[in-house]
């Protein structure tokens, strides 16, 4: 559809929330035009959203130029985001959320952001939802960044730009895409975070099910193991593992100790039934970073721990 | 394929780039062999990249690759070893401690017939408490456990036979362990004595990693390298452990029972039982391992494969 001379490729992935497709389209279509670069626009519809298509097939019929990725069913975010990228050409890659989240005319100024980096991500600063949003995540974030050097202050923006090379090296699944500018961190990419101008229409106060808060949390316990040890499962298991074990273990030496010299029966000590469980636990939680040092250490020659940018000669 | 790679990694080496690169080519050169210099950049915030480049662009045979951002001694050396191109390995400092007059040893000692050599500092050139201490006690831990003393694992300046090398996992801070996985299947290892310099320009920027790290890693490899093989023995050996605790536990309470002195058999039945399913998670455990194993493509065997063929070679070349 578009020239291989495509600077930027604007995905925007259909997954869950959004609000008016047409008005949005202008309002991005609009900052595009305003950046100067050529682009094209890429909408990954993950599963059914009847309405949108109806208003995408309109706009098409209209004559604007959109390629239209309908998944089969839903997948998640972040393949709806990695199919968006394989079927773009652009030498960069805008995403932006299906639903308001930073106004528009912002869009230029990210872009001419990512001159010196390789991801430019939005922080919506400043912020004009609810305070219950603003709590909720502040909280998240304070979770979050022990993680990673870099501290982020709007993960949750959907508005990032980023050089394709970042994609093509980090891969991502399941709900992973909300933690790409911490792994592309992680890798050894520039990324940078800029204020932007929160939309007006992304003042509403989200409560989501206990579900999602547990998932969230979830996600960043697998963040965090992703980051911190993926190479050395046995440094967090093997710590986890011994000093549960050490517990479990006094515990025994104790009742040994007073079954001996105070001829207390173990039979009468219930106490014997935790110092059992922990010594229990605790090797179970050893056996289980052992078992990922053999992951590793057997597929040691796929994982690159390192990241290259450059060889000369 | 070259005769001979020699790689250095280098974090924060301005000063030192040029006389390194000058010595290496001072060395080597008088042995007419077909050879390459690598420089792995580990991310160096400082000149170090751009100076190295400049050497490139006069000397074909010097390759830089440079890192994103820094990621420790081991993954420099793993790059290195990767993108190297010569049948025979040697790596280094890039900080000059290592001399590299004593290049020439070290192909001279793989062409007798070692896979890996080994260089250990004769008049170590560091602070006696901070360095030289720790790292005589980790060597000791290190031989003692993994069976092969090396007199000075953290002597950079190494030699290797290529397909020995480049078959062995490294990562993480692993290179302390090379010898240690290489013996396992069935290299020669030689040592031979090295200069080492005190240093000329900054200071170490590779430390001693806390003690838990050396540890850790140490219980790891004996475990995984004398075990990787065959994780059902160490672990079924484990839940036999806990099978015999538990079945003891039982039969204390059974007797407890049958002499009805009365007291409740909760506690003894419940331990018992714990000490049960904790032989079967680790049997189970087992199997997982066993088929993690059998899906990885490492295998120890892959060395002894390498060692078998080497000699095969070297058999021939005799026999010529």
């Amino acid at each position: 559809m578009m020239g291989p001379s495509t600077e930027l490729s604007v995905i925007v992935p259909v997954v869950e929330r959004y609000d008016d497709v047409a008005e949005l389209y202008r309002a991005y279509k609009k900052g595009l035009e305003d950046s100067g670069k050529s682009y094209e626009f890429i909408y990954v519809i993950d599963g059914d959203f009847g309405e949108v298509m109806e208003v995408l097939k309109r706009l098409i019929a209209e004559g604007e130029k959109i390629k239209v990725i309908k998944l089969a069913r839903w997948f998640g975010e972040a393949t709806a985001l990695t199919i968006g990228i394989q079927h773009s050409s652009g030498s960069s890659i805008l995403t932006l959320p299906a639903y308001q989240q930073v106004e528009a005319h912002e869009i230029p100024r990210l872009i001419e952001s990512l001159k010196d980096y390789d991801m430019v991500i939005a922080r919506r600063w400043p912020r004009k939802d609810s305070l219950f949003n603003r709590i909720q995540s502040w909280v998240f974030h304070m979770l979050l960044n022990p993680v990673s050097d870099f501290k982020f202050h709007d993960i949750g923006c959907g508005v990032r730009v980023f050089r394709k090379q970042v994609a093509q090296e980090i891969s991502i699944y399941g709900d992973q895409h909300r933690f790409l500018p911490i792994l592309a961190h992680k890798y050894g990419f520039r990324v940078l975070e800029v204020d932007a101008a929160q939309s007006q229409k992304d003042t509403s106060k989200r409560v989501y099910s206990p579900g999602t808060y547990v998932q969230r949390m979830l996600d960043i316990f697998t963040i965090f193991f992703l980051v911190k040890f993926t190479k050395k499962p046995l440094r967090f298991f093997g710590i986890l593992g011994s000093s549960v074990f050490t517990v479990g273990f006094l515990v025994l030496l104790y009742l040994l100790f007073a079954k001996v010299f105070q001829g207390v029966a173990l039979a009468g000590r219930p106490i014997l039934l935790l110092g059992t469980l922990l010594v229990v636990l605790g090797v179970q939680v050893f056996a289980i970073g052992l078992i990922g040092e053999i992951i590793i250490f057997t597929h040691a020659k796929d994982i690159k721990e390192y990241t290259i940018d450059q060889i000369i000669g | 394929m070259k005769d001979l790679s020699v790689i250095a990694p280098l974090y924060n080496e301005e000063e030192s780039v040029v006389l390194l690169y000058e010595a290496i080519v001072r060395a080597i050169e008088p042995l007419h062999l077909d050879h390459e210099i690598l420089f792995v950049d580990d991310g160096s915030r400082d000149n170090t990249f751009r100076i190295a480049r400049e050497l490139a662009e006069k000397d074909r045979r010097l390759r830089v690759i440079r890192f994103r951002k820094n990621y420790g001694q081991t993954p420099a050396m793993a790059a290195g070893i990767d993108h190297a191109d010569g049948k025979i390995l040697i790596t280094m400092d890039g900080d000059l401690q290592n001399d590299p007059e004593d290049i020439p040893r070290f192909i001279e000692k793989i062409g007798e017939g070692y896979d890996i050599v080994c260089g250990w500092r004769e008049k170590r050139q560091d602070k006696l408490v901070t360095r030289k201490i720790p790292s005589k006690v980790a060597n000791w831990l290190i031989g003692k456990v993994t069976g092969v003393p090396i007199r000075d694992n953290g002597c950079s300046l190494k030699g290797y036979r290529t397909e020995v090398i480049k078959a062995i996992p490294l990562y993480s801070e692993m290179h302390r362990f090379i010898p240690a996985m290489a013996s396992i299947a069935g290299s020669r290892i030689a040592q031979i004595p090295v200069r080492h310099h005190a240093r000329k320009f900054g200071k170490s920027k590779y430390g001693l990693s806390r003690i838990y790290k050396v540890l850790l890693d140490l219980l790891m490899i004996k475990t995984v390298v004398s075990f990787a093989s065959r994780p059902m023995i160490w672990f079924g050996g484990m839940a036999s452990l806990a099978a015999v605790g538990g079945v003891l536990t039982f039969a204390f309470t059974i007797s407890r029972w049958i002499r009805s002195e009365g007291d409740s058999l909760v506690v003894l039945n419940g331990t018992a039982m714990l000490l049960g399913t904790l032989a079967i998670f680790l049997l189970f455990a087992g199997a997982l391992g066993e088929l993690v194993y059998k899906t990885g493509n490492l295998k120890i065997n892959t060395l002894a494969d390498i060692r078998a063929s080497l000699t095969g070679f070297e058999m021939q070349d005799r026999k010529g």
